[in-house]
């Protein structure tokens, strides 16, 4: 009953926060300068036709009226077509106003879709390399407050912290995949090309679980009910696995929901430096390119995910520590 | 026996696992696409493609580059600098001037195109006469032209009703595509796919990748690789780290730095060559300030262009002119405006903005990741502009949304200044002067200048070739300085990047490529 009413709760304020965020982009994308209507006829077009043209979109309606007609395709799961992008998923730069082709646009649906589970894998498995990278500096550490392996996690995750994932893609791609030649970097042609970004974004987001590992251990490790422990006769692997680590956790698992907006924001940077076809690439390339349906669409799409991810932290954290509610 | 929910969810992941595993597919994990031997070419184009594969339709490079793998032309201008001129025969295996305006092209026998249509005169017709409509946007032609069609394999260029040379389609017959006529005669068919008589067919689109296969049926024998995976990469880095890493294996537009760093690590071949593209500054005529010609020569005069070819290095070179040095026409032209400040405060003043006082804010557009160094020298340009009163703002965008506002239009193109280059696989110069700085054109620029148009029909109208070099040379270069509708910056340096086992490839001076003989040895 707990978990149900939890996850009504959850959902509308999330919900309530989609909505919020699509008003905010839906507004700004109107405001900002550039005209759709010339992006989606092409710069050879006369002026005529791009007037024909917005008057079709509804462009020159007030922005609520707009807002409101694009809510009402948002929730049969319309979010539009793209300005730029043809079926053919090349782009339209360059050519006629009168092609046949540019009534043929991609869905923004579609295009999200098709991109959105490269970025997943990508994340996820740059969450498994920072946990690998994490777990046994932020232990280590903990369990050794004022030692070296305290200074070691936190001089680690330092440096982590101070390298800009644009040069260590860079480097990595130029040492891995040009000197050594043993993992591929740029495109993607199978699940091997993921590990090079995904060891980026893992650095990105390492230090932050580094350091909050190694606190919240280190507090824990101070509690009564660890020091007493050995008397109830449990192995110190068991107090540390099974008990300290348990508590230790959650901060780490809140953490984890907030740094997703790191991630988030590292995948544009590590796709668009490994032409990584995923989410980051794709958003990229609409921005740079005008590309405003295309951009509110994985905006809305990131947002949700966001929420989704946010509510699954707090669930898994009222699981791990049943005394805490959300 | 005791069963806690412990070895429960233990038990039941490990099955999973088991149950997973026959299906696990190796090749999700390791691909075979670094195989090399029998793979085909990756080639990474700086530049989007547009999405219509109507040739006639658009002028992006990158397209114009895909389509010399897929398309037939009449013949090819390899434009050596040893004999620029040169054409080498292709579908025509004969050609001659009849008279002023007939041009006759004998054809090839047993070429066929792509959709397994034989290809014949009716193709020549059908391509000459639809493209060559004003109202193409490509605008490659001349003007407007009938063809004749003498035998299945002989035709006639007509240009008599038109009143111009036909001996203008002498070079444009090594740059023309030549379209199927069922396509022309089905507008939609000719958007939706290329189809040429090339030793590549074109096989799907699979996002920014365009794939090409070995055409079996191509008249000089199936070419030797299996394929040409076409794909957009805009950053100029990820490029070169997709060459050096295996993942590419010819890449185009290099800067000074990357071309060094390739050099240093060696087992690639370099391919420089000054092309026949020139980079200019084009101002929108068509709208103030920049309707006054004073006014874009005091921005000419503002600019130092040795500064540009510093920040430039190996990708540029030094030019005089609104061609390139290897097109028919070229001359160091004398009144070609230097960097002067003295004049340009002058013509600010005669056009009535004494140090650029009640000047507009002007806008400066650009792209980032197809040409070198473009956002740098846009910098520059944009801080000397600034330095003589010009209030100029630059904006820097990713290419296709710079494309997308790159032409004119009713009311003057985006912005007021923008750059850009231009780049055809011909040594013919109206590819450049009439379809920029004519009135009937004018496609980036949009001026309007009856003494231009003269002095360009007038040239255009020359039979004999030497006097129409002449005119080209004494009266329409100097025109064009002092009216500047645009300013040619510097002539690109085209610079490509390859496997050194890939051998075989040609690339022309345009970018345009024929890998029909190319292979991996």
């Amino acid at each position: 009953m707990f978990i149900l009413g939890f996850l009504c709760r959850r959902l509308f304020q999330g919900i309530v926060i989609i909505f919020l965020v699509t008003f905010l982009i839906f507004t700004l994308l109107r405001v900002v300068p550039g005209d759709p209507a010339r992006l989606i006829v092409g710069g050879m077009a006369p002026d005529e036709v791009v007037a024909e043209k917005a008057k079709e979109l509804g462009l020159h309606d007030p922005i609520p009226l707009q807002f409101v007609r694009y809510l009402g395709d948002l929730v049969q799961g319309d979010l539009g077509n793209s300005f730029i992008r043809p079926k053919s998923g090349a782009s339209f730069g360059g050519s006629a106003y009168d092609d046949p082709t540019r009534g043929e646009r991609a869905e923004v649906l579609g295009l999200i879709v098709d991109h959105l589970p490269l970025t997943l894998q990508l994340a996820a498995l740059a969450i498994l390399f920072s946990l690998l990278i994490s777990l046994p500096l932020g232990i280590a550490g903990g369990l050794n407050p004022g030692r070296w392996q305290d200074r070691l996690a936190f001089f680690s995750g330092s440096i982590f912290v101070s390298v800009p994932n644009f040069w260590l893609g860079i480097v990595l791609s130029l040492l891995f995949s040009v000197k050594l030649g043993w993992l591929p970097s740029i495109g993607y042609k199978g699940f091997i090309y993921t590990v090079l970004p995904a060891l980026v974004l893992a650095i990105e987001v390492a230090p932050f679980v580094i350091r909050t590992l190694t606190v919240s251990l280190a507090q824990v490790m101070q509690e009564e009910f660890i020091a007493i422990a050995p008397i109830r006769g449990l192995s110190r692997w068991r107090i540390v696995m099974a008990h300290a680590l348990r508590n230790a956790s959650v901060p780490v698992m809140n953490l984890f929901g907030i740094q997703l907006g790191t991630l988030l924001g590292g995948v544009l940077v590590v796709e668009y430096i490994f032409d990584y076809p995923g989410l980051g690439l794709l958003t990229i390339n609409a921005v740079l390119q005008r590309d405003f349906p295309l951009i509110q669409g994985i905006a809305i799409c990131i947002s949700a995910i966001f929420v989704i991810i946010n509510i699954i932290v707090d669930l898994a954290a009222t699981a791990v520590d049943p005394r805490l509610e959300y | 026996m005791k069963f806690d929910r412990r070895q429960f969810l233990r038990a039941s992941t490990m099955a999973g696992i088991a149950a997973g595993l026959p299906a696990l597919n190796p090749r999700f994990f390791v691909s075979d696409a670094l195989a090399a031997s029998g793979k085909p070419l990756t080639f990474l184009s700086a530049e989007n493609l547009t999405g219509n594969w109507d040739p006639s339709s658009h002028t992006t490079l990158a397209q114009i580059n895909l389509e010399s793998f897929v398309f037939g032309y009449l013949t090819r201008a390899p434009m050596r600098p040893d004999n620029p001129d040169e054409l080498v025969m292709e579908l025509a295996t004969d050609m001659k001037i009849v008279d002023e305006h007939t041009i006759e092209f004998q054809l090839r026998q047993g070429v066929t195109f792509h959709d397994g249509k034989p290809f014949g005169a009716e193709d020549v017709k059908a391509t000459y006469e639809y493209a060559s409509q004003p109202d193409r946007p490509a605008q490659w032609y001349p003007g407007p032209c009938k063809v004749e069609i003498v035998d299945d394999h002989k035709v006639r260029v007509k240009t008599d009703e038109y009143n111009y040379p036909a001996s203008l389609f002498w070079f444009l017959s090594a740059f023309l595509p030549i379209m199927s006529a069922k396509d022309v005669a089905d507008g939609t068919a000719l958007s939706a796919r290329p189809n040429g008589t090339g030793a590549f067919k074109f096989g799907r689109q699979e996002g920014n990748t365009t794939v090409l296969e070995a055409f079996d049926d191509f008249y000089l024998g199936k070419p030797k690789l299996p394929g040409i995976n076409f794909s957009f990469v805009g950053d100029a880095t990820t490029r070169t780290l997709a060459l050096l890493s295996g993942e590419a294996d010819l890449i185009e537009r290099l800067e000074a730095e990357q071309v060094d760093t390739i050099e240093a690590k060696g087992g690639f071949a370099l391919n420089k060559a000054v092309s026949v593209e020139n980079k200019y500054l084009w101002f929108r005529c068509s709208k103030p300030p920049f309707n006054d010609w004073r006014l874009r020569r005091a921005a000419c005069h503002a600019i130092d262009r040795s500064v540009i070819l510093d920040i430039l290095g190996v990708s540029g070179h030094p030019s005089n002119a609104f061609i390139s040095p290897v097109k028919f026409g070229y001359v160091d032209t004398p009144n070609y405006p230097d960097y002067d400040p003295d004049q340009c405060q002058r013509f600010l003043e005669e056009a009535g903005f004494p140090k650029g006082e009640g000047l507009p804010e002007l806008e400066y557009i650009t792209s980032v990741g197809f040409y070198p160094k473009t956002k740098e020298y846009g910098e520059v340009i944009t801080a000397m502009l600034q330095e003589q009163g010009f209030p100029v703002t630059l904006n820097v965008m990713e290419v296709a949304a710079w494309n997308e506002r790159l032409y004119d239009r009713p009311g003057g193109g985006p912005g007021h200044m923008i750059d850009c280059g231009w780049s055809t696989g011909s040594p013919e110069p109206d590819l450049v002067l009439r379809t920029h700085f004519h009135s009937s054109s004018k496609r980036i620029c949009g001026i309007e200048d009856p003494d231009i148009d003269a002095v360009l029909d007038k040239e255009r109208n020359a039979v004999d070739p030497a006097e129409r070099k002449r005119i080209i040379q004494e009266e329409v270069m100097p025109l064009l300085a002092e009216r500047t509708p645009a300013f040619s910056l510097f002539t690109s340096v085209f610079i490509h990047a390859m496997r050194e086992d890939l051998k075989g490839m040609y690339i022309y001076p345009n970018g345009m490529m024929d890998a029909n003989q190319a292979d991996f040895s």
